[in-house]
């Protein structure tokens, strides 16, 4: 078999982050090959700078021999190389034609539109695929596996040689993916290079024919299927050491904070039940689509239509609005803290204050001398580092933007705190802290929540792991118990279950 | 029947919308007999062209993601050129037509590229040019000026048959620019774009263009506007065009149109103006008060967004 493609010594830099390490990939032609790693990895990076969407900082691309370099997604294209996110880019409001030509319809005089040649070839791609959609239809009215059927049917009207597919199996049901698999083998035959990113390791042995491992930025390495098996493949993913310091855990803890029992938010969470005492750490694992952040979501009072039970110190309570859970001691530093966390542009005063503005307030006012005493606690206790109160929040680093959201639940005294991703895209120095500021919380006697997708993180800071796949908890390993990251991913890869065949 | 069934399941908004004009003309055919005339019904065209043709440019403008709120003052400045250096002259009615016409594709084609090419939201940009058109023809005259042709009039005025010209017009230029938004690369491209933008630009779409010929046409259109109101009253008032913009947008949204952008068109404006003239004439000819049609409009307004809102 010859070969395809070839990257050399690739590298990219993000603000803090080496996203990849002077990464080496090959791959033949007609072949299809998984690309396997660790959420952060940098498989998505790699196949952004395959596809023209960001630019390596070093490292060189070879196209069948020849070196080529790709400075945008046009270009991709013409070269032969289609990528399909894992976020479809379809326009919802066109229909399946108008969405397969985009930007390259072919036109007559006048700039009209060849409307029934457009139909005519559509219907041809569709076929070669063997893929069935209503040609007319809006592609707002397709489901997710027709939609990306599209998507194929795009690539290759732009004579695809090489086809990304970024998780493509992540919201299909299990007719869905045999379908897409067989799409997936018949392009093999007619000699498309297909590369298959995904972290369900079942599929991976079902479909590849080769597999490149990436872990923290660096490459593995490349592996015939034949030569690995499940619990090898797992190890080449995870097995790492400990590079962070994590605080000491926790030595006793007390009653139970927060108690959830058959917690069901349908097509989201599945009877999950669970406990989180005060003055630990409960760790909370799972893969993308696996419900981790439903369950944070959930319990902040973001899906009101959950059934189930939430006790809060024994009490039963209806979360239905995230007023309702701050008001019952809950507090939530979300994943994604530009978004959802802070007002950027409003000052660190204004943020720390957001949540607990009726308790400085006499009558209609602000009252802005206990505010300055509240902001001026939050800040010394947490350490922030800002030059005065009134600084935008936008002009922070991200370690101190993440004390912020902390220090705006901290003001409303809660009982319980959810952590969804505490140490994303912050520096390594300012992790260490945030780590030893949800310790020392822990020891006054809250109850903490972790979610993360880094296992050195849930290992390191847990007292107590749960797992999650597929919306529901699938093991807990108890404090004290024996865990490593291996059984961990063996559990939120689903393996326990025996969906996976040779 | 089935054929109905088919049209809602295609478009529920856009037959939604049908049916409110279709039941405000029969209320108001039972509620006033002068209603009932064939000279008010085309009155009532002819009163919905001006709206009409604004509303066209405005739904381009809508469709592709922006907005455009000079067409109001440009109106104004249109409809006293025209007037204003006409004074009565039949040889100078062409010269001029065309002058102020190239005046509305100018100011389109500086929207265009303030939005497109210096990045100013669409909003801040066409209410600054607003401003800039307005101040402009306040400074050329304080009340209403000049004077056209009596052959000038018939634009607006003129009759072919029973029907009035204006209409036929009208009619023409939807034909038209429904040719255009569905049966052309650009039309195509302008709902890629409001759609979403990126994925435009990603398609290889040349989305800057795209957004200059929006304002462009736009532009033109107001132009086009002011010379028929020019035509309809004989006189160009600097106020004329007043109002004007909100008014264009009222009837894109209450034609379905999405002022977010990528969804909706003509086909549901041409309702959506009609329901405004409809409002405007059968109150009128139910003596209440002019203020009475603005309230009217807004709780249409409101109750169809709304209605939209839930299908979705």
């Amino acid at each position: 078999m010859s070969e395809m493609l070839r990257m050399v010594n690739i590298s990219k830099h993000f603000p803090g982050v080496k996203a990849l390490d002077r990464v080496t990939f090959s791959v033949n032609r007609g072949e299809v090959h998984a690309l396997v790693g660790e959420n952060g990895a940098g498989k998505s990076t790699l196949m952004k700078i395959l596809a023209g969407a960001l630019q390596p900082d070093e490292g060189e691309i070879f196209l069948e021999g020849e070196r080529v370099s790709i400075p945008n997604p046009q270009s991709a294209w013409a070269k032969g190389i289609s990528i399909i996110y894992q976020e479809l880019n379809l326009l919802p409001d066109l229909n399946v034609v108008q969405n397969i030509f985009l930007g390259r319809e072919p036109r007559g005089r006048l700039g009209t539109l060849k409307y029934s040649a457009m139909v005519k070839e559509a219907e041809s791609l569709l076929e070669r695929v063997g893929i069935r959609v209503p040609l007319q239809a809006l592609v707002r009215s397709l489901s997710v596996a027709e939609q990306q059927q599209v998507e194929i049917a795009k690539a290759l009207s732009l004579n695809a040689k090489i086809l990304v597919m970024d998780e493509p199996t992540a919201s299909l049901s299990e007719t869905e993916v045999e379908r897409l698999f067989a799409i997936i083998r018949d392009l093999k035959g007619k000699g498309v290079t297909v590369i298959y990113i995904s972290h369900r390791l079942d599929e991976v042995f079902r479909i590849a024919d080769r597999v490149t491992v990436l872990k923290d930025g660096r490459c593995v390495g490349t592996y015939p299927i034949g030569e690995l098996d499940r619990e090898k493949l797992v190890r080449l993913m995870v097995g790492r050491s400990f590079s962070e310091t994590f605080p000491p855990k926790a030595q006793e803890t007390g009653p139970v904070i927060l108690e959830v029992r058959n917690l069901t938010v349908p097509g989201v969470l599945k009877n999950v039940t669970f406990c989180v005492r005060a003055g630990e750490i409960v760790g909370f694992f799972g893969l993308v689509g696996s419900g981790r952040t439903d369950l944070a979501k959930a319990l902040f009072g973001l899906y009101p239509h959950y059934s189930g039970e939430i006790l809060v110190k024994g009490k039963r309570v209806n979360v239905v609005s995230p007023q309702k859970a701050v008001a019952e001691g809950i507090g939530f530093v979300p994943e994604d803290r530009k978004s959802e966390g802070l007002c950027l542009g409003l000052s660190v005063r204004d943020n720390c204050l957001m949540a607990v503005l009726d308790d400085v307030r006499s009558l209609m006012f602000l009252d802005r001398r206990k505010e300055t005493a509240i902001v001026q606690r939050l800040v010394t206790d947490l350490r922030i580092k800002t030059p005065h109160f009134y600084q935008r929040v936008r002009n922070l680093s991200g370690g101190n933007q993440q004390k912020v959201v902390l220090a705006k639940w901290l003001a409303t005294q809660p009982d319980f705190l959810i952590f969804d991703e505490p140490t994303r895209g912050i520096d390594v120095g300012a992790k260490a802290e945030i780590y030893h500021l949800m310790r020392d919380l822990a020891r006054q006697g809250k109850g903490i929540l972790m979610i993360s997708s880094e296992l050195p993180e849930i290992l390191g800071m847990s007292d107590r792991i749960y797992v999650m796949h597929e919306g529901a908890i699938v093991k807990e390993f108890g404090q004290g118990e024996p865990v490593d990251e291996e059984r961990v991913m063996y559990f939120a890869a689903g393996l326990h279950v025996g969906r996976w065949k040779a | 029947m089935r054929g109905l069934y088919r049209i809602y399941r295609n478009n529920p908004a856009l037959f939604f919308v049908y049916i409110i004009l279709c039941a405000f003309f029969v209320f108001a055919t039972f509620a006033s007999p002068q209603f009932r005339t064939v000279y008010n019904v085309f009155n009532l065209l002819r009163q919905a062209v001006a709206f009409g043709i604004v509303g066209i440019g405005q739904t381009v403008a809508i469709l592709s993601g922006g907005i455009d709120l000079s067409v109001g003052s440009l109106i104004s400045l249109v409809a006293c050129l025209t007037s204003g250096i006409m004074i009565g002259n039949p040889t100078l009615v062409i010269p001029i037509v065309l002058f102020v016409l190239s005046i509305g594709i100018l100011v389109g084609l500086t929207n265009g590229t303030l939005v497109a090419y210096l990045r100013v939201p669409p909003f801040i940009a066409t209410l600054a040019m607003s401003a800039i058109l307005q101040g402009s023809v306040l400074l050329y005259t304080k009340k209403p000026v000049g004077g056209v042709t009596r052959g000038f009039m018939f634009f607006a005025n003129g009759q072919l048959g029973p029907v009035p010209f204006a209409f036929v017009f009208w009619v023409g230029l939807l034909a038209l620019f429904l040719f255009l938004l569905r049966k052309t690369g650009l039309g195509l491209h302008i709902y890629a774009v409001g759609g979403n933008e990126e994925i435009a630009r990603l398609s290889g779409i040349p989305v800057r263009r795209v957004k200059l010929a929006v304002y462009t046409l736009s532009g033109f259109l107001a132009a086009l506007t002011g010379v028929f109101l020019a035509s309809r009253l004989g006189i160009g008032d600097p106020l004329v065009g007043q109002g004007f913009e909100l008014e264009s947008i009222t009837a894109v949204l209450i034609g379905g149109t999405s002022l977010a952008g990528g969804r909706g068109g003509i086909e549901g404006t041409i309702a959506g103006v009609l329901i405004i003239a409809l409002v405007n004439n059968i109150l009128n000819l139910l003596n209440v008060s002019g203020f009475w049609q603005w309230v009217v409009k807004g709780i249409v307004v409101i109750g169809v967004v709304a209605v939209y809102k839930e299908k979705e």
